[in-house]
């Protein structure tokens, strides 16, 4: 996919021994942030995250279904990742069913939280309507549109946005004496709940590329790495998810310090992204 | 209605107990750091290179492993093999017909464990496929679906550094549950699944969810390693010996 | 004729790429090559070169969302009827032996995907630099209450009128693209037709501005 000559290889390499990245950057320095809130109208919270050169789009749309039998006081929510073949040839047609299915599973995992509910971005009874009756679906859509590395960083993130951005219509129920009817539900169209989006976490993902750990990693970074761990964390420095990727086994050590750096990365992620909802909140 | 509520009521008590209490006997009799005993054998497909069955309670998994092979698919010249892993389930694997859990991404995770281990440079241009069956899913099945390939993979006489085991473990409340059944799996506050090479010490393979604190990761990811050494002595003995039955 | 939106180079990774928008219809065109055929069997006639063209709708760009199987009828025929289109204009015969990917992207629909994907080609088109007879733009028009309407949006189109979608290649007038649902009298159907493509040389004149600005600004780039 990334066709690199020996060369550029032993560049890169290099550059990121010596805390010297092809793009000036140090080893754990983010590219350039840059957000949008509201991009698509129509859905009720969406965002789009740039990270240097990709882009990515998430939008958030709340749909009134039925809580499960086995969680009758908690909301559903799920997470779709899709890669557009605009951001690299080789997603065209069913190409990026596996990269995109890898994504959501990563995504769900560091966001959905535990079976149970534990753990999950957003409080899952704050959208219970009726209980056990009716309540909010959640569909989180994530888009990359362009590709250089670092996806789920910056879909996580973008999700982050689109949640802050996001509005919940209020809701009316006009309670029926009969318990087994179907209760009324009557949807505003003026009033909105925000949700409490300070505990949904950043995903940080680290990168080895020799004995060295790198974050951000644009795709010519990607294609040298040995093995990646992705950390989401939240705001109280609670680990939500992890993932591994690439097949190098890893020592647990380096683990155990991969999480750790990658905790200490993410806090100063997190403030950076909070700057820009608040200003990207303030230019609308 | 009113037997269902009681069911919930009591499952309500038991995770009350996993979550709170520091040890209790679980729905199955074990303690907190037990593993269920294991039942593993090698060869039970012939037309495989290498097969390999195996039980952990009520979860039961086949893998068979074919290969090295040519490359079914006109591909791209590779001096390195390709490993090419599938995981489905049985139609009655689970209690509710065809529902299988969401293992859609298990194919892929299976092939993330495995792909460190195996020594592809061993077998340029071609293929070894791992095929998994699930013929029963009663929790923990992605741990028990790479263990069980690693011994397969064995079986066949594909060269490895080192066995791949896993073993996973749920988090109630304050307390860490190893190996946990799929009931224990669906009131679970959260989940880490490890896959190891115990003689070289690198974990391959490493997810996470749920909310974690530093300290109670290193405990899991310690307790995990130490249930897979174990493992993994099993399934050496069951290698240099395949006609005793090896159970823990 | 709703507000048009073009912005050229959206796509860092992509030879040329665009965002167009036509009032509320949003989408992204990327173009890669031309390259090396990727699949042999493919290619045809190995004199000209192979345009290939993708349309895909985002999950969340209608108003309520439907998880839909990639490829179904509706992509693969406007995936088709963008190829041709385009086609139509690109020189082909002077790269052989390559390919050219055109990949359409929906973000958010609201009637006219179609127009507005095929602008958007264009633009992405000209933006790799491939050499093209003209520039092709595409508009719709519809016919409601008896009064021809231009550009269409989604509760107009869902109306159950007629709809007119036109591509002409604006310089030469020609029409490359010409398709109708429902059934209208052939004098009314001039009417429609007619507005069409004055819409269509609108949106070429629009399309031109772009561009124009858009190598003004490379101009002054380069010093």
């Amino acid at each position: 996919m990334v066709g690199l000559s020996e060369g550029e290889k032993h560049f890169i390499r290099g550059g990121i021994a010596q805390d010297l990245r092809a793009d000036g950057r140090r080893r754990l320095q983010f590219r350039s942030v840059s957000v949008e809130t509201g991009v698509i109208p129509q859905a009720n919270g969406s965002a789009r995250v740039r990270l240097g050169a990709t882009e990515v789009i998430a939008s958030v749309k709340a749909e009134l279904g039925k809580p499960s039998i086995l969680h009758p006081d908690k909301g559903k929510v799920s997470i779709f990742v899709d890669c557009s073949p605009t951001a690299a040839p080789m997603f065209e047609g069913r190409g990026s069913e596996e990269l995109s299915t890898e994504l959501s599973v990563a995504l769900q995992r560091c966001l959905l939280g535990g079976k149970s509910g534990a753990g999950a971005v957003i409080d899952l009874s704050s959208l219970i309507v009726v209980d056990g009756k009716v309540c909010w679906d959640l569909y989180i859509d994530g888009l990359v549109i362009s590709s250089d590395g670092n996806l789920l960083d910056a879909l996580a993130s973008a999700i982050k946005v689109a949640l802050s951005d996001t509005g919940i219509p209020k809701v009316n129920v006009s309670l029926s004496a009969a318990t087994d009817e179907e209760p009324e539900v009557d949807v505003s169209d003026e009033e909105f709940v925000q949700f409490d989006t300070s505990s949904v976490p950043v995903i940080v993902t680290l990168t080895k590329v020799g004995k060295d750990y790198i974050v951000d990693a644009t795709s010519e970074e990607e294609s040298q790495m040995s093995s990646a761990v992705s950390v989401s964390v939240n705001r109280h420095g609670k680990i939500c998810g992890l993932t591994k990727r690439g097949g190098a086994g890893l020592d647990p050590s380096v683990i155990f310090d991969m999480i750790s750096v990658a905790k200490h990365v993410s806090q100063q992620f997190l403030s950076l992204l909070d700057s820009e909802i608040a200003s990207a909140e303030a230019a609308e | 209605m009113s037997h269902a509520r009681s069911a919930r009521g009591e499952r309500e008590e038991l995770r009350r107990h996993l979550a709170v209490d520091s040890d209790w006997p679980r729905a199955d009799g074990r303690s907190f750091h037990d593993c269920r005993p294991a039942f593993m054998q090698t060869g039970p497909t012939t037309a495989a290179s290498g097969s390999a069955y195996a039980e952990f309670g009520k979860t039961k998994v086949i893998v068979s492993v074919f290969g090295p092979r040519e490359s079914k698919k006109a591909m791209m010249y590779s001096d390195t093999g390709r490993l090419n892993c599938n995981v489905s389930y049985t139609t009655f694997a689970t209690a509710i017909r065809g529902q299988g859990v969401d293992n859609k991404e298990y194919s892929a995770m299976l092939h993330k464990a495995l792909e460190g281990a195996v020594m592809l440079h061993t077998f340029p241009k071609t293929t070894v496929d791992v095929f998994a069956l699930v013929l029963e899913s009663g929790g923990s099945d992605l741990p028990i679906i790479i263990s069980c390939a690693s011994l397969a993979l064995a079986d066949a006489g594909i060269m490895m550094y080192d066995l791949v085991t896993s073993v996973s473990v749920s988090c109630f409340g304050k307390n860490i549950i190893i190996d946990p059944t799929s009931d224990e799996e669906a009131w679970q506050d959260g989940s880490l699944m490890v896959a190891y090479m115990p003689s070289r010490k690198e974990i391959t393979q490493l997810t996470l969810t749920g909310e974690w604190s530093d300290g109670k990761i290193t405990n899991a990811v310690e307790l995990c390693m130490d249930a897979c050494s174990k493992l993994c002595d099993i399934l050496r003995e069951r290698l240099k010996d395949p006609s005793s039955l090896a159970s823990e | 004729m709703r507000q048009l939106k073009g912005e050229i180079g959206v796509v860092a990774k992509a030879d040329g790429s665009a965002l167009f928008e036509m009032g509320n219809t949003r989408v992204i065109a990327a173009v890669y090559g031309p390259r090396e055929v990727q699949n042999k069997g493919q290619q045809v006639n190995s004199k000209e070169a192979l345009v290939r063209c993708e349309y895909r709708m985002a999950e969340f760009s209608t108003g309520d969302r439907r998880r839909k199987p990639k490829g179904d009828r509706r992509s693969t025929e406007i995936s088709l009827v963008i190829r041709q289109t385009m086609e139509a204009s690109i020189l082909t015969h002077l790269m052989p032996r390559s390919q050219i990917d055109i990949f359409v992207q929906v973000l958010q629909a609201d009637g006219g995907t179609r127009s507005a994907c095929i602008n958007a080609a264009t633009l992405a088109l000209a933006d790799a630099g491939i050499p093209m007879r003209d520039i092709v733009t595409s508009c719709s028009a519809g016919y409601l209450c008896s009064t021809p309407l231009l550009d269409l949006n989604y509760i107009e189109d869902s109306a159950g009128g007629p709809d007119v979608t036109v591509g002409i290649l604006a310089k030469m007038d020609k029409v490359t693209l010409l398709q109708m649902d429902a059934k209208l009298p052939m004098d009314t159907f001039e009417n429609v037709m007619e507005l069409a493509i004055e819409g269509c040389k609108a949106i070429a004149n629009y399309i031109r501005e772009v561009l124009l600005e858009n190598t003004k600004r490379l101009e002054c780039q380069r010093g």
